[in-house]
């Protein structure tokens, strides 16, 4: 039953964790830029909201969705108005960019939130479901239902929509997307702005669940990383699946060896997957020939 | 990339920089009309001229990013403060295994990433590692004394006894030309030419038989030589070694003097760490400003000066000019 109770607190934490995960590789499946700044973006959702709730007083669901389309705009913003225009640039440059962005909205956080870490006030408050020994928050649901229906929503219209269609051939190849007449600028923004308000979906979810401090992101920005390593490097399926497994790790090895190893579950997780099988569970190899 | 430089300009170029012998010679004389504070401050940047110097080797030079720069960093003062408290040795004896301990680290760093996608899982790694060695310093309690830190004994150098400013002042000086001169020549030999080949086309590079593998962990190994020394001089310089000074807040600094100071030249390195090491006491009073200001500083620089104040300087004095850079 400990093992149950923990695996669902773990599918809760991994399904975050996985939405964080699926909107870093969104980002990078579409740009081939890694945003190392990504993190700042999903604390930057929950900021956002806290700051809606707490000092607006408006409705949590109205704050979430502020926040989301919020994100959304920065992401096309940061786009737009800092990547294209280093474009030219070597790779490094977009890198260090992307690095500049997530500790400058980690230092506007830091101004105007103080030193403190703030509790978010309870959001959801409908009693637990009990089935037999378990007991499901309502969070869990919450984040469950979410979750279930966003990535529900992303896969149907990435892999069976015409638009879909659209965002697979830029992710194959920019010039031959080009070619055929699709504005690959366009598409470089927007996609941004989905993979920012993605994030901040996680950053809305996790808001209720924890203590929030502006250096979320930092933590945020390697778990995702962890579970791209995982899921597979760049593969969107990969992303999801190897949230969920960092969540349930993290939650076992927490339950069962010792509740200090859960910080560095996600450091672990990397390391053992290059060690052992360093294309993911789902990548495939890239013969590297010369 | 491995084309040879018209005789001229290579003549141009020795001739050039021949001038920055003087400068260690000028600073003998800063002691002389420095209080203690403001000798602590020229202490600390000498600290800083190493771990911006060693960080280039591997962001600039290489081309590749890395997080790990305040890991090695933090590993160099550890290692010291450790030697120190634990088994007595005295300062000089720590310094060089301060820098071996960064070395190791940067080898296990890069290793373990050349498994994967190389670009980005040298980036994942360093970043995980960081936060690992991080976590570590906060848990060993007994070897690291946890968040409360080490206090590093009194040093001594070879019989100077390191009590004032002014003496740490001479004995940093020394090993930090000493260092400076011997990664510039280093960087003008086949092993510098070759990470910076590696940087500009690493295909190209091993299809000239280069084995670009072994030069890019040797690149994590060298600026975790240099920087691991850095840390030991830090440690003694503040006499407290605490887990806080290795954190992100801290990688900022090190990511804005390699960049503002110009990304693969080793004199904007030592031009970024000396024009930003006194910037963050500036900010200690006001929450988020010090990160605002960097991460505002770097997309200031990215967008309008990408090639850092280096590059000004060589519109002025050409013999700076960078040799290995091209323009894309």
């Amino acid at each position: 039953m400990f093992f149950l109770q923990l695996a669902l607190s773990g599918l809760a934490q991994g399904a975050i964790y996985a939405l964080v995960a699926l909107s870093m590789c969104v980002v990078y499946r579409a740009t081939t830029v890694v945003n190392f700044g990504h993190g700042d973006l999903v604390m930057a959702g929950a900021f956002v909201t806290y700051l809606l709730v707490v000092l607006a007083g408006l409705p949590f669901p109205v704050s979430a969705v502020l926040a989301v389309a919020l994100l959304f705009v920065l992401g096309l913003a940061i786009e737009v108005g800092l990547i294209e225009r280093i474009k030219a640039g070597p790779h490094i440059g977009f890198a260090l960019m992307c690095i500049a962005v997530g500790y400058l909205l980690r230092g506007i956080a830091r101004g105007v939130w103080g030193r403190e870490v703030l509790p978010m006030p309870r959001v959801f408050d409908f009693p637990p479901v009990i089935l037999g020994d378990l007991v499901v928050t309502a969070d869990a649901l919450v984040i469950f239902f979410v979750v279930g229906v966003l990535l529900m929503l992303f896969f149907g219209l990435f892999y069976r929509t015409s638009a879909g269609r659209i965002m697979q051939a830029v992710c194959q190849s920019e010039r031959g997307a080009a070619l055929v007449g699709i504005n690959v600028r366009t598409f470089h923004g927007v996609m941004w702005g989905v993979g920012a308000a993605l994030g901040a979906v996680g950053g809305v979810l996790i808001a209720p669940l924890t203590l929030l401090h502006p250096g979320l992101g930092a933590s945020f920005l390697i778990k995702g990383f962890a579970a791209m390593t995982l899921g597979g490097f760049g593969s969107l399926g990969g992303a999801v699946a190897g949230g969920l497994l960092l969540g349930l790790a993290e939650q076992w090895i927490g339950g069962y060896v010792s509740t200090k190893l859960i910080d560095i579950a996600a450091y672990l997780v990397i390391i053992l997957v290059l060690a052992l099988r360093p294309q993911g569970l789902f990548g495939r190899t890239v013969a590297e020939r010369v | 990339m491995n084309r040879q430089p018209e005789p001229g300009a290579a003549a141009h170029w020795a001739g050039g920089t021949r001038v920055f012998y003087a400068v260690p010679l000028l600073a003998l004389a800063i002691p002389l009309f420095a209080n203690p504070y403001t000798q602590f401050v020229v202490n600390l940047m000498l600290v800083y001229v190493l771990v911006a110097v060693g960080f280039n080797l591997v962001l600039g030079n290489l081309g590749q990013l890395a997080f790990a720069n305040t890991a090695l960093f933090g590993i160099g003062a550890y290692t010291a403060a450790m030697l120190m408290v634990h088994a007595g040795w005295p300062f000089w004896a720590a310094i060089i295994p301060a820098g071996i301990a960064g070395a190791a680290a940067g080898f296990l760093a890069s290793v373990t990433a050349l498994r994967g996608i190389r670009n980005y899982y040298l980036a994942i790694v360093t970043l995980a590692f960081g936060e690992l060695l991080r976590w570590t310093y906060i848990h060993g309690e007994v070897a690291t004394g946890g968040t409360d830190g080490l206090a590093v004994p009194r040093a001594d150098f070879l019989g100077i006894v390191l009590d004032s400013e002014t003496a740490r002042f001479y004995v940093f000086l020394l090993i930090v030309v000493v260092m400076v001169k011997a990664i510039s020549n280093l960087l003008q030999s086949k092993v510098g030419r070759a990470i910076v080949a590696i940087r500009d086309n690493e295909l190209a590079t091993a299809s000239l038989a280069i084995p670009t593998g072994r030069y890019i962990v040797l690149a994590f190994m060298l600026s975790g030589f240099v920087v691991g020394v850095a840390g030991s001089l830090f440690a003694v310089l503040l006499g407290q070694v605490v887990p806080e000074s290795f954190g992100l807040i801290e990688l900022i600094l090190h990511f804005a003097m390699v960049l503002v100071g110009g990304l693969g030249s080793l004199f904007g390195s030592v031009l970024g760490a000396v024009a930003l090491t006194a910037l963050p006491e500036f900010f200690r009073g006001f929450p988020g400003l010090y990160e605002m200001f960097f991460g505002g500083l770097l997309i200031v620089f990215l967008l309008i000066q990408p090639r850092g104040l280096s590059a000004l300087c060589a519109k002025a004095w050409p013999g700076l000019r960078d040799r290995y850079f091209r323009d894309r």
